[in-house]
């Protein structure tokens, strides 16, 4: 019988996963450093560059305020600061009827643009696409585009009332500050029927917590439907599946699908 | 392949995608919500309207811009009638900004009535009280005469 502690089968298997947890880590740092090691990517200009296909992995779309158990949404923490929207008595009891009649009512049913910031935290993928100037968000619903400008110009002297409205950003340091809005009033904010006016304003803080992760912050600010400005909070995860990539959704084009291709008479 | 086959090639692509488009417009007009960009599906050609009243609201919003209207009957009741416009970027073209039809203005909008006799009309034309008119219709097959009481 060997004692010899150093040459037991045991010390020998422990040896075996030493090495290959050695060569992993080696192996995962040489692929951290393809992305940066550890660093998050940046643009030629040195400001934090978001390209890449991001989601969240929370329930936030469902309800943004905290929520059990529904037949038609799982269970979630919220993603509001204060974890309650500051609701206008007025607005409230409209935000009841929305909840009462979220099955059909909810304008993501009927494919309309989700808008701001609901496009950010509905469970489907979105790319971002960046330049110094500009940053470009392509939706996988409804194939949506928005631009953030990020070259230093305001918000139009005479706007429309836009589905995703006027987003205008700026850097605070490593944190892209976005200030969004001339939205329209079409556009819910969750599928529990919690909705903006047309006097909706988002200023988003889209900010690196690691190479992988961003930190989104929005503040919304109504005043006909909220009493004072409230904050959400919501982590987007990097997709880094082998060939991820966003597939069309339309959505409105669902119901045509049946005439396509055309039968013959 | 020549240049001739190539053209004729496109040309029948062209011709499959109209047919296509006219296919969707037929399908859209049989009365769905999705109906955008065709009267037909919506308003009535035979119910011309021409209508006085004060802005409420203006929404410039894609594919088709609404203005909201009070509207006074001979007995004082008041109805909130809205009306369809072109879209955004044609109104604006012709200098027809959100700015132009400020809230509490009075405006002058000749149309049609919508087909479900609501409260709701294709908009023709719209004149401002210094007598600018603008055309303000965007749907291709919507009548383009102007609305006779």
């Amino acid at each position: 019988m060997n004692l010899n502690p150093l040459e037991s089968p045991v010390r020998r298997l422990g040896l075996a996963v030493l090495f290959a947890a050695c060569t992993l880590l080696t192996m995962s740092g040489a692929s951290a450093a393809a992305t940066g090691a550890g660093k998050i990517p940046r643009l030629a200009n040195g400001k934090p560059d978001f390209s890449g296909i991001w989601q969240t992995t929370s329930a936030a779309d469902f309800d943004l305020e905290p929520h059990s158990a529904r037949k038609d949404a799982p269970p979630g923490p919220g993603i509001v600061e204060g974890d309650f929207i500051p609701y206008l008595p007025k607005a409230l009891e409209q935000k009841k009827k929305n909840f009462a009649a979220r099955a059909t009512e909810d304008p993501r049913s009927k494919c309309y643009t989700l808008g701001v910031p609901r496009g950010i935290y509905y469970p489907e993928p979105f790319q971002i696409f960046q330049r110094a100037r500009d940053l470009t968000i392509l939706h996988q619903f409804g194939h949506s585009v928005r631009t953030v400008h990020t070259n230093g110009t305001d918000h139009p002297l005479v706007p429309n009332d836009w589905w995703l409205g006027d987003s205008r950003g700026h850097w605070e340091g490593d944190t892209l500050v976005v200030d969004v809005k001339h939205f329209n009033d079409e556009t819910w904010l969750d599928r529990a029927g919690n909705f903006h006016s047309d006097a909706l304003h988002v200023v988003e803080r889209w900010k690196y917590l690691d190479p992988n992760t961003i930190e989104y912050k929005a503040t919304l600010e109504d005043e006909q439907v909220y009493s004072r400005p409230w904050t959400i909070n919501v982590l987007l995860h990097r997709h880094r599946e082998k060939n991820f990539q966003l597939i069309e959704n339309y959505c409105y084009t669902l119901d045509y699908d049946q005439y396509y291709p055309p039968k013959k008479p | 392949m020549s240049r001739q086959s190539k053209t004729l090639q496109k040309t029948c692509w062209l011709n499959w995608l109209a047919a296509g488009a006219a296919a969707t417009i037929m399908i859209a007009g049989s009365g769905s919500a999705l109906a955008h960009h065709a009267f037909a599906a919506e308003f009535d050609a035979d119910q011309p309207i021409e209508i006085k009243g004060v802005v409420t609201k203006a929404k410039w919003v894609n594919p088709h811009s609404w203005l909201y209207l009070d509207v006074k009957d001979r007995d004082g009741n008041v109805t909130n009638w809205g009306f369809e416009f072109g879209a955004p970027f044609s109104l604006q073209s012709q200098g027809l900004t959100k700015t132009v039809l400020p809230v509490g203005s009075e405006v002058t909008v000749k149309g049609y009535r919508s087909k479900n006799g609501g409260p709701f009309g294709y908009s023709v034309t719209v004149a401002l009280a210094d007598g600018r008119v603008f055309k303000t219709g965007g749907a291709q097959d919507a009548p383009s005469a102007t609305a006779q009481r």
